[in-house]
C-alpha cells in the first residue's frame, strides 16, 4: 500500500512541477501572442479588403460563420468579410473571406490551422485561395476535386480533406452573405 | 574523451535518423522545406536535451513501474514550452510546423534515448546525448528537406533578414522539378537511398564489406 501512495505522489509532483514550469512560460508568452494573432487578423482583413472601407464587426457565432464585417466604396456596402470555422485533415481551421453582395468571393486567406506542412498547409499560399475567387455568385464555388481543372485538382492533390473544408466553408460563407444583401 | 563520444556519436556513429531509423514519421512529413527542417530540428534539440537533464536528475526517484508516464509528462511539457515560445517570437516558424511540433511529444528519438541512455546515466552525459542526437537529427532532416526541396520544387527556403526574402531560386530546376520528391513516395524513395548510403560508409568504416 504504501509503495503504490509514494508512486502515486512521485507522479503527482512530477506533474505538479512540469505543470508550473508550463504556467510561468505562458505567463511570459500568452499576451505576445494575443498580439501576434491580433496583428496577423488585422493584415488579413486588410488583406481580404480589396481596397474598400472596413466597417464595424458583427458577431454570428453558428459554428461556421464567426463574424462578418461590411466593406463599403464610401457610399454604400458593396461586400462583405466574413471570418469562417471549418475542419481539415489536422483539425480546426480559419478562413478570412472577402464577397461581393452577390456572394461572389473576392479573396480569401488562410488563417489558424494545423494542415500537413508539404500538403494541406498549400492552402496558406495566395495561388490556393484564387482557385475561389470570382466564383459564388452567378457561377458555383467548386465543392469537390472533380470541380476543379485538371492543373488546379493536381496541384490540390494529396490534400482533399483540406480543399473539402476550405470549399465547404467558402461557400457557407457565400449563401451567409447572399442572405445578408446589400443592407446592413 | 568519453564525454566527447557521448556528444559526437549521435551525428554518424548512431545517427538517429540513418543508423538507428528513429522519428521516421516528422523526418519524412517536414522535410518538404529547408526552413522547416531546421525549426524541427532546434526544437528537439531543445526538446531531447531539456527532457534528457531532468530524467537523469530523477533517475533515483522515478518508480521504475511508472517511469514511462513520468517521462512522456516531462517531455510533453518541454514540447508545450517550445510551442509557446515558437508561437510567442518565431510565429512563422511554428505555423510552418503545423502538428509536428506537438508530435514531438511521440517523437521516437526523445522517447528512445529517454528510455535508453538519460534514465540510466548521469546528467553532463545525458545532456550531451541529448545534443548529439539532436544536432544529428537535424543534419540528416536538413540534408533530406534540401535534396527534396531543390529537385522536387527548384528552391531553397531559408529564413527571411533583412531584404533577404528567404528564398532562393535554382535556375533549371525551379520551371521543371522533380515533383514527386516533395511527395511521401519521393520522400521514402530518398530515404531508401540516404540509408544505403550511410549503411554503406558505416560498413566501409568498419572495415566490413559494403
Amino acid at each position: 500500500m504504501t509503495r503504490y501512495i509514494r508512486t502515486a505522489v512521485i507522479l503527482f509532483l512530477i506533474s505538479a512541477i512540469c505543470t508550473a514550469l508550463c504556467a510561468v512560460v505562458n505567463e511570459v508568452t500568452a499576451p505576445r501572442i494575443a498580439e501576434n494573432v491580433e496583428k496577423e487578423r488585422i493584415s488579413a482583413l486588410e488583406d481580404v479588403a480589396s481596397g474598400l472601407a472596413i466597417g464595424e464587426e458583427v458577431q454570428v457565432g453558428d459554428g461556421t460563420v464567426n463574424y462578418y464585417i461590411p466593406l463599403s466604396d464610401g457610399s454604400a456596402t458593396t461586400g462583405y468579410i466574413v471570418e469562417l470555422s471549418s475542419s481539415g485533415y489536422g483539425g480546426a481551421m480559419t478562413i478570412i473571406a472577402s464577397y461581393s453582395t452577390d456572394g461572389s468571393v473576392l479573396a480569401a486567406k488562410m488563417m489558424a490551422n494545423s494542415e500537413t506542412p508539404g500538403l494541406g498547409k498549400k492552402a496558406e499560399e495566395p495561388w490556393y485561395m484564387e482557385m475561389f475567387t470570382g466564383l459564388g455568385g452567378d457561377s458555383l464555388l467548386p465543392a469537390s476535386k472533380s470541380d476543379l481543372s485538371a492543373d488546379d485538382g493536381a496541384a490540390v492533390s494529396g490534400a482533399s480533406i483540406t480543399f473539402g473544408g476550405v470549399s465547404s466553408a467558402l461557400i457557407a460563407g457565400s449563401e451567409f452573405v447572399k442572405g445578408l444583401g446589400g443592407a446592413v | 574523451m568519453s564525454h566527447m563520444k557521448e556528444l559526437t556519436k549521435g551525428i554518424f556513429k548512431e545517427n538517429p535518423t540513418f543508423i538507428i531509423m528513429l522519428g521516421m514519421c516528422p523526418t519524412l512529413g517536414v522535410s518538404t522545406q529547408v526552413s522547416n527542417a531546421i525549426g524541427m530540428g532546434a526544437s528537439v534539440i531543445f526538446v531531447l536535451t531539456c527532457s534528457n537533464i531532468f530524467i537523469s536528475l530523477l533517475r533515483k526517484v522515478i518508480p521504475e513501474s511508472v517511469r514511462i508516464p513520468c517521462y512522456i509528462v516531462i517531455i510533453a511539457s518541454f514540447v508545450t514550452i517550445v510551442e509557446m515560445v515558437l508561437h510567442a517570437f518565431v510565429p512563422s516558424v511554428y505555423e510552418a510546423l503545423g502538428v509536428y511540433l506537438p508530435l514531438i511529444v511521440v517523437n521516437c528519438i526523445i522517447l528512445g534515448r529517454a528510455e535508453a541512455f538519460a534514465g540510466k546515466n548521469g546528467v553532463l552525459d545525458s545532456a550531451l546525448d541529448g545534443i548529439g542526437m539532436g544536432i544529428g537529427f537535424t543534419l540528416s532532416l536538413s540534408l533530406i528537406a534540401l535534396i527534396r526541396e531543390t529537385l522536387g520544387a527548384g528552391t531553397i527556403t531559408l529564413f527571411p533578414v533583412g531584404s533577404f526574402s528567404g528564398v532562393i531560386t535554382v535556375p533549371g530546376l525551379s520551371e521543371s522539378p522533380v515533383r514527386v520528391l516533395t511527395l511521401a513516395a519521393g520522400a521514402l524513395l530518398l530515404m531508401g537511398y540516404l540509408k544505403a548510403f550511410f549503411q554503406w560508409k558505416t560498413a566501409r568504416s568498419n572495415g566490413g564489406e559494403a
